[in-house]
């Protein structure tokens, strides 16, 4: 047994590992994607044993290579941020019907309280429409367990099984009890398997027997749970007094919350609580035990009342009229994450209870803080893209209003922000080529450009591309590729150098790509080439057709960990007068205003020279070094 | 384990904030592994969505117990860690009353601020809501950063060892668990960093 600090995505990790995991696949996304992470960083716990850990060009395709091992009979893990789960649906929904052979857990990271961005989506909603089981730890410690868990009522009930974390755990440290060895084989024989009734979907009569067999897997898998006591029913001696319901983040404040309340008049022998474990199926039977001893029921979930809406059906079934305290009353809000003040002002409103209300509310200045709009970091190549955009807009004869420049997921949406203001929109991965087409036949006859990065384009850009030359939609696609999947924690993808790949991969070269789908106005520009990528892209805004930019450059974070400098900038003080065009155009970290000059923080600069161009006193110099 | 729980320090809250790229989630981490090195429980909670150089960053630790949600309430946080000054005004409101509020006054202006177009906090706003929140408040000026051979310490290391003398952070974790706590984080650079983390223990105010 080791001790150890881990995060909730490595206690993930791990937990699948002591489960005998074979295949491991995922597309990075925050708050998820330290779990893949965390395994490429520590391949001695894992190579040896033959398992299998990749990033996949995107969710579907790692589900898919996942659910495929499933079906052989091996345990399989796939791993994904909640905007994944959308892109993978489509494959899953499928194997649900079917059911699997070997274990297969899909971790999808809900992010309520939006620390990263996208939909503020809850996932739960997925079980409830696939008729998975669907698992969610309340702790670091508890995802380590849940997580080999999972692997066990997979295959007990044969079906796919999901492992929802939220946030505040996927990406809390905390101390956990790791047995060893970290990774125990499983002998399994292969499953070579012809079944047309379980595997395809051929027909109404296969289908709706599926449709059957799952809704009973569901049945199994209840029952599973219930023999493997996940979810924890504590009942109070008296009746009549408070019932709690709490799963996932919300019910790791609870004890504080009882605390906390019972300071004003709560009396913990009085509190019933149900800590659920499997959000589905909704155990009833639990639920039912706590209903009857309570007299009023408060629920503590983030998001959506997927429990509360469970715990009033059951109380309609029961015939109990119980004051059930949620969302649907109004309590709380459906946006958010859940903390501290959320149980404590359910339990003060279940109980009457007189909690002054500046106990929670302290002294608000966040108004007062600068703003501090995110922008590309000193060196990135996007900065020489966005900026060659906004000149080429105006060199083409068009007005920046006029031109719509649609965006996508990653670090090619910081063009959103100031200075460059060059991005107008966010949709999914991928999706900035499709809306770009709509644009154009929604009757726009200014040119419309997308942009999209290079993990992004591999991801879900490529059908999309594919539907525009096929239809000659006349648009300029700018693919912004830096080598990395860069906003979620640089991971590789399939464009990255092979010198990064691990060992066996072939890179797939975009430029090689690109001009393959029938791309027939193509280029490939370096985007630091300012007054080249300028005139390329002013050049292809007025041709007909589908136009491809490759704007190719690694990004300078990634070159600088490797002590890779493309150079640096100098200041010629004598000839700076201060007007910071420089800083306006490019804002770039490395520059600031000194008191009688542009100042360059040496540290930060990464010799682009892009802020070179900006300057009409040449009073800035790019070195080579 | 049981006595330390119990005891009315705990649960201990510490809130940290910056920018990215200052370190803020290596003080976390060594402050998490340094209570875990004296068997205190320990939740470390950083919120990096956005930590690439130049964005918004928190982080929340909570010591002491098992069981624990992992974000601070507000009037939650022992201890404010702070280490860019308008950044620190977003942590105010989780400040508890009585609670130690260090600020580490470096100014990382936007470029809104650098072209004049926005406006940048003073010192004294900070130093007034922090009163007004009952804090007791700590400023340290950048300048207060020693050289080793010619080259500034690491100023997160070097603010901690100012939080391990100066604020009640020292009467849970004694600077020799935060000491090899370091070491363990930083195998290769422990040196720079230990000499850091004793300057700033060390510095006269």
């Amino acid at each position: 047994m080791d001790r150890e600090i881990v995060t909730g995505n490595e206690a993930l990790a791990l937990g699948a590992l002591r489960a005998g995991v074979k295949v491991i696949t995922g597309y990075p996304g925050t708050p998820s994607s330290e779990a893949i992470g965390f395994l490429l960083s520590h391949p001695e716990i894992w190579q040896k044993n033959g398992v299998h850990v990749e990033w996949s060009t995107n969710e579907k395709v790692a589900f898919e290579i996942s659910a495929g091992a499933a079906w052989a009979g091996q345990r399989a893990l796939v791993t994904m941020k909640m905007s994944g789960l959308n892109v993978a649906f489509d494959s899953l929904i499928s194997i649900a019907y079917s059911g699997i052979n070997g274990g297969l857990v899909i971790y999808v990271a809900d992010d309520p309280g939006v620390s990263a961005g996208m939909a503020e989506q809850d996932s739960r909603g997925f079980a409830m429409i696939s008729d998975l089981p669907m698992l969610e730890p309340s702790s670091v410690k508890e995802t380590y367990e849940l997580s080999r868990i999972a692997f066990e009522l997979s295959e007990e009930a044969k079906t796919p099984v999901f492992l929802r974390l939220t946030t505040s755990i996927s990406q809390s440290h905390a101390p956990v009890e790791l047995e060893t060895p970290y990774y125990i084989p499983l002998e399994r024989d292969l499953i070579l398997e012809r079944d047309i009734n379980k595997y395809t979907k051929a027909g109404a009569a296969i289908c709706m027997a599926q449709h059957r067999d799952l809704i009973n897997r569901l049945g199994k898998s209840g029952e599973v749970i219930k023999k493997l006591g996940l979810n924890e029913l504590s009942l109070s001696k008296k009746e009549g007094g408070l019932g709690i319901i709490a799963s996932g983040a919300p019910f790791s404040y609870l004890e504080e919350g009882l605390l906390l309340t019972a300071k004003f008049g709560l009396d913990p022998g009085e509190v019933s609580i149900l800590k659920i474990a499997s959000t589905n199926p909704f155990p009833e039977e639990e639920a039912r035990l706590l209903l009857e001893r309570s007299g009023v029921i408060l629920v503590l979930e983030e998001l959506e009342p997927y429990l509360e809406k469970n715990t009033l059906i059951l109380c309609q079934k029961l015939g109990l009229k119980k004051r059930v305290i949620g969302k649907m009353d109004g309590t709380f809000d459906r946006v958010g994450d859940y903390g501290l003040s959320q149980v404590v002002s359910g339990i003060q409103k279940a109980l009457n209870l007189e909690i002054p209300p500046e106990t929670f509310s302290g002294i608000k200045a966040d108004e007062l803080a600068a703003l501090r709009p995110i922008t590309v970091c000193a060196g990135c190549p996007h900065r020489g893209t966005f900026m060659a955009i906004n000149s080429a807009i105006r060199k083409a004869g068009f007005k920046k209003d006029q031109v719509m420049v649609t965006g996508d997921i990653g670090c090619t949406i910081l063009g959103m922000n100031p200075p460059f203001n060059t991005v107008w929109n966010e949709v999914s991965m991928g999706a900035s080529i499709g809306i770009a087409q709509g644009f154009k036949h929604a009757g726009f006859t200014k040119p419309v450009i997308a942009t999209i990065g290079d993990s992004t384009f591999f991801h879900a850009g490529i059908p999309p591309l594919i539907n525009a030359i096929q239809y000659q939609v006349p648009l300029t696609v700018i693919v912004m590729d830096n080598g990395w999947t860069a906003m979620t924690g640089m991971q590789f993808n399939p464009g990255t150098s092979e010198k990064f790949l691990p060992p066996g991969s072939k890179r797939v070269d975009l430029e090689k790509l690109i001009p393959g789908l029938g791309v027939e106005h193509f280029w490939v520009v370096d985007p630091y080439d300012l007054p080249r990528m300028t005139n390329i892209i002013a050049e292809a805004l007025n041709l007909e057709g589908v136009k491809v930019i490759l704007s190719r450059r690694e990004c300078a974070i990634q070159a600088l960990r490797r002590g890779e400098r493309a150079g640096m900038v100098r200041v010629i003080p004598e000839k700076c007068t201060l007007c910071k065009s420089c800083l306006t155009l490019t804002g770039c970290p490395a520059l600031s205003p000194g008191e009688t000059a542009m100042e360059i923080d040496g540290a930060l600069c990464n010799g682009c020279g892009l802020c070179v161009h900006t300057c009409g006193y040449k009073a800035l110099e790019r070195e080579e070094i | 384990m049981v006595e330390e729980t119990s005891s009315p320090l705990f649960p201990f809250n510490v809130y940290l904030v910056g920018v990215g790229g200052q370190g803020i989630l290596t003080i976390g981490e060594i402050i998490s592994q340094a209570a875990f090195l004296e068997g205190i429980p320990v939740n470390f909670f950083p919120t990096k969505g956005m930590a690439q150089r130049g964005g918004f960053v928190k982080a929340q630790l909570r010591l002491g117990k098992d069981i624990v949600g992992p974000a601070i309430p507000e009037k939650g946080a022992n201890l404010v860690i702070a280490m860019e000054r308008s950044e620190s005004l977003k942590a105010v409101r989780f400040l508890k009353p009585g609670g130690d509020f260090l600020l580490w006054d470096f100014v990382w202006a936007p470029t809104a601020v650098m072209l004049g177009k926005e406006s940048y906090p003073e010192l004294e706003i900070v130093r007034e809501k922090v009163r007004v929140a009952g804090g007791n408040f700590i400023s340290i000026s950048p300048s207060l950063l020693p050289l080793h051979e010619g080259k500034p310490v690491p100023d997160n290391t070097f603010i901690l060892g100012i939080a391990l003398k100066r604020t009640s952070l020292g009467k849970i974790l004694p600077f020799t668990s935060v000491e090899e706590a370091l070491q363990k984080r930083f195998p290769r650079f422990s040196g720079v960093n230990l000499l850091a983390l004793k300057s700033g223990f060390t510095l006269e105010l």
